[in-house]
């Protein structure tokens, strides 16, 4: 176990090493490189707990067209393997009885009868459940392209993203916070939630452990003895309740599916972000 | 006679110790309390087992041959007298017991309540086992499994569809899109299993680095989280739920059959 996550290390390292060196400019400079182990015992690394919350899907997805012939397929099958339903023996009923009438020339036996026939009562279900008037698939926000919506995409698990200041630079990020001493990573994550969301959110976070990080060091002019880089450690939640306030919180933040991160973050963090998404 | 008496019995409460080690120190108190007025013989009686010398008094050695009386004897002689008085019961096993007899010409063999009532209680108790036990040969019915057993009124034979013949277009289409299916649902699995190894992969990785930089946050980190499980979630429906929506009123009736087994020990 051990030796295969010293490989697993060593090769991300490898693809590491390729991707430093390009960036210089001030806080665009997220070059990555194998932190070289300190002696002692404060590591240079200043640890930050970042959270990705995700808005699960409240809508089954569409079907594809392979799946919607195979779906039609086993319905035929399981109405061919099956016996005759109460509806359908009085369905078969009807049909004798309208059939022998039409041949008949005597008709008046049979209106004493039960006038309500099984095409009368399904019209009236389908009236019933015309009249029911469900919820769009497809709302507004998907209409307008309003990103800040958690109602969009009904269909695909959301993210939340955020703008920050670093430096001189507006950079879009999951969000995040210091880790202070005295609280686990979790509680970190926990923090950052509740500041973001002004206690007005909900979330169940699946289990202590991380799901991802991502590490980075400090241009050299930022660079210390103390804080050679920052290592960001994400944590998920699925939003149970509870939305942002409207006010005061536009432009800043943003719920986007897995395939619209690319319009928002940069590209090593985005190829960190992406392994720990499941892509529905 | 009376002292006499006195100092026999407390000699015979002295000698019967030894043997009736079962007997509590209230039968010493009560014997002593209760003397019977002319037991010569009772305090006699407990002599008889034990040796002469540890009598103190002297004219005992008399009366102990005389208080070997058989046990019989001196219980009728009691019964005559009316009084509550001791049946020195000597014999292992056998507790004497407090006797109260009404009248005094009333001169029936004394029973012990004692022997008798416990075997009574244990047949009682035997016959309602018994019982029992014919019960539970008698009837270990099964919770039936609703499934598994066809109502009646799909036997109809009038229920059966016309068997019906599928042209061969139909059939080359079927086993065409089956195959199809098969071969999509294989590329999805493999797909997920992708998902899932990358997921790990990733969390491994991050646990890695934790590790390093922060091994006390890396041991809290590994730890079991309680609250996780039992984890519940609605799934996703065809539409989202509508806001403000008023459910039709009506009353839910359950019709469902509840069984309940009755276990029994074997």
């Amino acid at each position: 176990m051990a030796g295969c996550v010293r490989l697993t290390v060593l090769g991300v390292a490898r693809c590491w090493r390729q991707f430093e060196g390009p960036w210089t400019r001030s806080l665009s400079s997220r070059s990555l490189a194998l932190a070289a182990a300190p002696s002692s015992s404060a590591s240079p690394w200043r640890l930050l707990g970042a959270l990705c919350l995700q808005r699960p899907p409240l809508v089954s997805k569409l079907l594809t067209p392979l799946q919607e012939e195979m779906a039609a397929l086993l319905q035929q099958i399981e109405i061919e393997r099956s016996l005759y339903s109460d509806h359908e023996l009085r369905a078969l009923d009807e049909a004798q009885k309208l059939a022998k009438k039409k041949s008949d020339l005597y008709g008046e036996e049979e209106d004493e009868q039960n006038i309500l026939l099984l095409q009368d009562l399904e019209d009236m279900w389908e009236q019933k459940f015309l009249q029911f008037k469900p919820g769009a698939r497809i709302t507004e926000a998907d209409v307008k392209n309003d990103r800040t919506s958690v109602h969009r995409k009904l269909d695909r698990n959301l993210i939340l993203l955020v703008r920050e200041k670093l430096g001189d630079q507006d950079v879009w990020m999951l969000p995040q916070a210091e880790w202070q001493p005295g609280e686990t990573l979790r509680r970190t994550a926990e923090r950052t939630l509740a500041t973001l969301s002004e206690n007005n959110m909900e979330a169940k976070f699946l289990g202590n452990a991380p799901c991802g990080h991502y590490k980075f060091k400090f241009p050299q002019a930022m660079r210390t003895e103390s804080s050679l880089g920052a290592k960001i450690f994400f944590f998920k939640a699925l939003l149970l309740t509870g939305d942002f306030f409207e006010a005061g919180k536009k432009g800043h933040h943003v719920w986007v599916s897995k395939e619209e991160l690319g319009d928002y973050l940069k590209p090593k963090y985005l190829a960190q972000v992406r392994r720990f998404l499941l892509d529905l | 006679l009376d002292a006499a008496a006195g100092t026999r019995e407390r000699g015979a409460a002295r000698l019967s110790d030894p043997r009736a080690a079962h007997r509590g120190p209230d039968r010493l108190g009560a014997r002593a309390r209760k003397r019977p007025s002319a037991t010569g013989r009772h305090g006699g009686r407990g002599a008889e087992s034990g040796s002469a010398p540890a009598e103190p008094a002297s004219g005992s050695a008399a009366d102990a041959d005389e208080g070997r009386a058989p046990a019989g004897f001196v219980a009728v002689v009691l019964g005559t007298r009316a009084h509550e008085c001791h049946v020195s019961t000597r014999s292992r096993g056998q507790r004497g017991k407090c006797l109260v007899f009404a009248l005094s010409f009333r001169a029936e063999p004394l029973q012990k309540k004692k022997k008798v009532d416990p075997k009574k209680d244990q047949a009682a108790k035997e016959r309602l086992k018994k019982r029992i036990r014919r019960l539970e040969k008698a009837s270990q019915e099964l919770v039936p499994i609703e499934d598994f057993i066809t109502p009646v009124k799909f036997l109809n034979k009038a229920r059966q569809r016309p068997p019906m013949e599928l042209p061969f277009e139909e059939n080359e289409r079927r086993a065409l899109l089956l195959k199809k299916w098969a071969l999509y649902k294989q590329c999805e699995h493999e797909m997920e299993r992708g998902a899932i190894a990358s997921l790990l992969e990733a969390q491994q990785e991050a646990l890695q680095e934790l590790k390093l930089s922060a091994p006390e946050l890396h041991a809290e980190a590994t730890k079991r989280d309680p609250s996780l499980f039992p984890f519940e979630r609605q799934g996703p429906d065809y539409t989202p739920p509508i806001a403000n929506y008023q459910p039709p009123e009506g009353r839910y009736h359950d019709i469902t059959k509840v069984y309940t087994q009755m276990e029994f020990k074997r």
